[in-house]
């Protein structure tokens, strides 16, 4: 134990003996760790959050987009620019042509609105969505009070609108707000029901929203060359998934009009393949995390060497004089090799800290449920006791195997 | 020769390679010590003192010739036997004191028992006799450099008697002291002396070497001397 402090005393004495160099092979060593933990954590909370939303989506759910949804290394922008718009009169031939046995629902939406209840209005970032009764069975989110969109609400065009956590909170402070007349545009909409709260993905609050009547929303917000309708279909079962994906890819060219060899105008996405896609985005995260760390991590092995073989050769003799009275070889590479991992494990330990505030921050920030795993503070902390160990073993043996009286004569 | 010879040293010789040309510091030097001698070497510089008390002390390796220290062969030993040798059976102390500059004289001179494995509690309390025993009970939470000369040389005569050692090497342990102050460390060796040490000095002044009443004078690696001192000091 005494040995112990006597060695950490020992590490900070290398460190204040060079400074500068210490300062910058700690700080290689603060951005190793960080980088590599921060990576870590990072990938398993993105990927925590994004599975629970599969996981709540269902997996016999999929999307029709034009344009894909994520795009990894820009993608072919002007194949997309000039694909069709998906436009009601698609979305109706589309969902005749599936019959009425399959759920399919159209949705649009369009973002920035201001949503009035008296003097009451919420800030200019409302999302509005529009969409149909089936809308509730495929997506995940729920009616809390209050009723949700019915074929009527669609087909007569009704003013109804269904209003998120965060526009209640806002504008119905105090109030049940079902019943009650909203303004978007200065178009009057009555509240027939509430969403549950669903909290934030990926730092976007899902409950900052009003539904409406698809017919609504394409009439009054969005004109009919830019009315882009997501299509959702899902399956009664993971069996008959790939057969409607089929289907729908063969409804949607006939739709099209499109030529056995053209290929399609849209894409077609499930959960898995949105959740695959997301997962190459986080393990291309993960991976430069890692990879960039580990190269400062690399750096920080060569400058700490460089700093114990220094400390060796000023303390030649004091190592001397150890190998004097007695000090065997073991006890000195011992020595130095714990006075190097104190010096990583400093680096290390500072790299964690700041790893843990930065993940905290994301957190706040994007609203991903960071999960910072003991998982990833255990393994940083051991790949600096490795780089201690791995930096320190040369320099060590070069200080157990000085000459004694070499080292006794050393100036 | 002697069997019962504390030290024996047979065709001793020691050759320093420097390149083109080989340095003889030792020449075939056979010699023995018995218990409790007091045993001053002499000569010039460059003459082979410090080599010779390295290979004594088991600081150093001859490049020929064999070293019995009580009846062992040093030459077949490994590193940690002659670490051991070096803990427990031999006591240095050096011209330039070679004390650690930022540990205080406990701590100096408690150092070979931490390699002995002996308890902390014990160490301290067993350097605190050993400061004591040199005249140090007011300085013992001084580091070296808040020293004297004359102190710092006793923080190292404790270190070197802290663990019971039978054999104590000084080389010039006066060298870098004031005449006066290096009468007071010789009368420390006296004493050690006098209580059934075996002393082995390093010096090449006259007056130091006086102490001994044994001297041996070498002149470039080869002994020309070895005579019992008639009128030493302090009788
Ligand atoms: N490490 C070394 N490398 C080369 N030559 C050495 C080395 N150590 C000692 N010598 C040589 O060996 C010879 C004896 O040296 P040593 O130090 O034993 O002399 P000394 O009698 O102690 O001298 P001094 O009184 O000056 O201390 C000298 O010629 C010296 O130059
Ligand atoms: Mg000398």
């Amino acid at each position: 134990m005494e040995r112990l402090l006597d060695t950490i005393r020992q590490a900070f004495d290398s460190i204040r003996s060079q400074k500068l160099r210490a300062f910058f092979t700690l700080l290689s060593i603060v951005i190793g760790v960080f980088a590599i933990m921060f990576a870590g954590s990072l990938v398993t909370s993105i990927d925590t959050t994004v599975q629970g939303q599969i996981d709540a989506l269902g997996e016999n759910t999929f999307f029709i987009f034009r344009i894909p949804n994520i795009m990894l290394g820009g993608g072919d922008w002007h194949k997309y620019a000039r694909r069709p718009l998906i436009n009601q009169k698609v979305y109706n031939s589309f969902r005749d042509k599936m019959g009425s046995n399959v759920l399919v629902t159209g949705m649009a939406k369009s973002a920035g609105y201001v949503v009035k209840h008296n003097i009451l209005a919420t800030d200019p970032d409302v999302t509005l969505v529009g969409t149909d009764e089936n809308y509730f069975l495929t997506s995940n989110y729920d009616v809390q009070d209050g009723r949700a969109l019915t074929k009527t609400d669609i087909e007569y065009k009704k003013d109804v609108a269904i209003i998120g956590n965060d526009v209640i909170v806002k504008i119905f402070p105090r109030e049940n707000p079902i019943g009650k007349t909203i303004k978007i545009n200065n178009r009057p909409y009555t509240v027939i029901g509430t969403l549950k709260p669903k909290g934030a993905l990926l730092g976007q609050s899902q409950d900052n929203l009003v539904i409406l009547p698809l017919s609504q929303f394409l009439t009054y917000f969005a004109s009919d060359w830019w009315s882009d309708i997501t299509i959702i279909v899902r399956a009664p079962d993971k069996i008959s998934l790939s057969y409607l994906i089929d289907e729908a890819v063969g409804s949607m060219r006939i739709i099209r009009n499109l030529e056995p060899w053209e290929e399609n105008d849209f894409e077609i996405e499930t959960n898995q393949s949105l959740a695959d896609q997301f997962g190459s985005l986080t393990g291309f995260l993960s991976y430069f995390g890692f990879f960039s760390g580990l190269i400062a991590l690399l750096a920080a092995g060569v400058g700490i060497t460089n700093i114990m073989l220094i400390t060796v050769k000023e303390r030649t003799r004091e190592i001397g004089i150890r190998k004097a009275v007695g000090a065997k070889k073991r006890w000195i590479v011992s020595h130095f090799i714990f006075e190097t991992i104190t010096l990583t494990m400093i680096g290390g330990s500072v790299g964690i800290f700041f790893g843990i505030l930065a993940g905290g921050l994301l957190g706040i920030l994007a609203g991903t449920s960071f999960v910072l795993s003991i998982k990833w503070i255990i393994i940083s902390l051991s790949i600096s006791l490795v780089l201690g160990l791995i930096s320190g073993v040369f320099p060590a043996y070069r200080a157990a195997s000085l000459d004694p009286v070499e080292a006794l004569r050393y100036e | 020769m002697d069997n019962n010879a504390l030290i024996k040293i047979d065709k001793i010789t020691k050759v320093y390679n420097m390149g083109m040309t080989e340095v003889y510091a030792l020449r075939e030097i056979t010699m023995d010590v018995k218990r409790n001698e007091y045993l001053a070497i002499m000569g010039p510089s460059g003459s082979g003192k410090t080599t010779l008390m390295s290979i004594l002390g088991c600081l150093d390796s001859p490049t020929s010739g064999q070293y019995f220290l009580e009846n062992e062969e040093v030459g077949s030993m490994n590193d940690n036997q002659l670490a051991e040798i070096r803990n427990k059976r031999v006591g240095f102390v050096f011209q330039t004191f070679n004390l650690m500059p930022r540990a205080n004289c406990i701590k100096n001179v408690e150092l070979p028992l931490i390699y002995a494995g002996v308890p902390q509690e014990e160490r301290i309390e067993r350097a605190i006799k050993a400061l004591e025993s040199v005249g140090l009970g007011d300085r013992m939470h001084h580091k070296p450099p808040e020293l004297s000369g004359g102190q710092r040389q006793r923080v190292a005569i404790a270190r070197a008697l802290i663990n019971n050692p039978s054999l104590i090497f000084a080389d010039e342990p006066t060298g870098n002291l004031d005449t006066k102050t290096g009468e007071e460390i010789m009368h420390l060796f006296y004493e050690l002396w006098k209580n059934g040490n075996t002393i082995i000095l390093v010096t090449h002044e006259e007056d130091i070497a006086r102490h001994a009443r044994r001297i041996i004078k070498l002149r470039d690696g080869l002994i020309i001397d070895d005579y019992i001192n008639q009128n030493p000091i302090y009788a």
